[in-house]
């Protein structure tokens, strides 16, 4: 440390190498349930400490007191971050978008059966069944559809809503 | 990064560093700064009258050197608090000469309760908290500018600590030109607003003794590199 406070860079390097695994090893030990990235992150956040204050350390007093001191300390501030997060968490359990009914779920609901749908949709008046096809099976946009149809976006509104509407009681009552 | 990686770019422009001078060194030096601060607002406000009465008197002597020493007493403690690897019992330096204080000021009220006027002389005297702030503010500036250049290892104590040191010695030049002696008083209104400005010190020593800016620092010269 005496030679990397007065710039020996190789000195320097040789020692930061040198107590990298033995922080580690500390980290990992009073870590326990730290993960592999969290313990490498804390080690790094050692190293920098000890980059920061190196100008604190005095030749005439022992160099292990000094590491182990900034060590701690890190160490007890990592905790001290870690229950500090761990107190902000909501612990929850995954809650559904919507209610659990069924009538709460339309848009999740499965097409059972791809013919039945084909079927159903065939059987639209031809209003209906246009603009479900360009619509929801070519995923045309509103102004498009309207442009392509001659009608209005209003109007193409209007069809999808009550296509929607007739497909849903046709595949439900089957 | 990678931790390997993370020691090349330390390494490989690591500059030499000024070895920081020793916590007794620091404390003589900021002591020098201190005291013609403290001289210049003592001759400002007109020193009192009795001065040179009070220099024989044995109470004001006991209670001015306790004063001065809880200052010295808790700047080294202050200086060590930032240096890691020294024993933390170094922090309790000051309890000795700030005991002594106490116990100075306590026999004092003691001995004029026995005499049944402790509380007679008992006034409000809100002034001892602007003037003791004041002969403080310089040497607390300082001290904090000098407690940043170490390891922020426990911000509320090195900061109550230096308070303690700013404000001991703002009550050593209060004393020289603010003629408030009964025992009582110097309790309340004294030593109450340095341990009030102590408190406040300790509380706000999160705002300037951090290791986050620290880091950052660090890391912002790393990546300038």
């Amino acid at each position: 440390m005496l030679a990397a406070q007065a710039g020996d860079m190789r000195a320097y390097e040789r020692l930061l190498r040198e107590i990298a695994p033995k922080l580690r090893q500390m980290v990992r030990k009073r870590r326990q349930f730290f993960t592999a990235e969290e313990v490498e992150d804390l080690v790094q956040e050692i190293l920098l400490s000890i980059h920061a204050v190196r100008a604190t350390y005095d030749p005439n007093r022992p160099f292990m007191p000094w590491l182990s001191t900034i060590a701690h300390n890190r160490l007890v501030d990592s905790a001290r971050r870690f229950y500090r997060g761990k107190s902000n968490e909501v612990q929850m359990d995954e809650l559904p978008v919507t209610f659990a009914d069924d009538w709460t779920n339309t848009e999740n609901e499965e097409y059972r059966d791809p013919e039945e749908l084909t079927i159903a949709i065939k059987s639209l008046p031809e209003g209906q069944r246009k603009a479900i096809e360009m619509l929801k099976l070519r995923e045309m946009s509103l102004k498009e559809a309207a442009a392509a149809s001659g009608t209005s976006i209003g109007a193409l509104k209007i069809s999808i809503h009550r296509a929607v509407l007739n497909l849903r009681k046709a595949l439900n009552k089957e | 990064m990678d931790t390997n990686r993370l020691i090349a770019s330390m390494t490989a422009n690591a500059d030499p560093v000024r070895r920081l001078p020793s916590p007794w060194v620091r404390t003589a030096a900021w002591f020098a700064m201190a005291i013609p601060y403290v001289a210049v607002i003592v001759m400002m406000m007109v020193p009192r009258d009795d001065l040179a009465a009070k220099l024989t008197d044995f109470r004001f002597l006991v209670e001015q050197i306790a004063a001065l020493c809880t200052a010295i007493g808790a700047a080294v403690a202050a200086f060590q608090s930032i240096v890691p690897g020294y024993d933390r019992r170094f922090l309790l330096l000051p309890l000795v000469p700030l005991s002594v204080w106490l116990a100075s000021v306590g026999q004092g009220c003691i001995e004029a309760w026995l005499r049944g006027g402790a509380f007679q002389d008992f006034t409000s005297d809100f002034l001892c908290i602007p003037a003791i702030a004041l002969v403080g503010t310089l040497p607390a500036v300082a001290m904090a500018l000098m407690l940043r250049k170490g390891a922020p290892l426990w911000p509320h104590t090195s900061a109550a600590l230096g308070g303690l040191a700013a404000a001991g010695l703002g009550n050593f030049g209060l004393r020289l030109f603010h003629g408030q002696d009964a025992s009582l008083m110097v309790l309340v209104w004294q030593i109450g607003t340095v341990f009030m400005l102590t408190i406040l010190c300790g509380w706000a020593g999160r705002l300037f003794l951090d290791w986050r800016p620290v880091l950052a620092r660090v890391r912002r010269n790393l990546a300038a590199r």
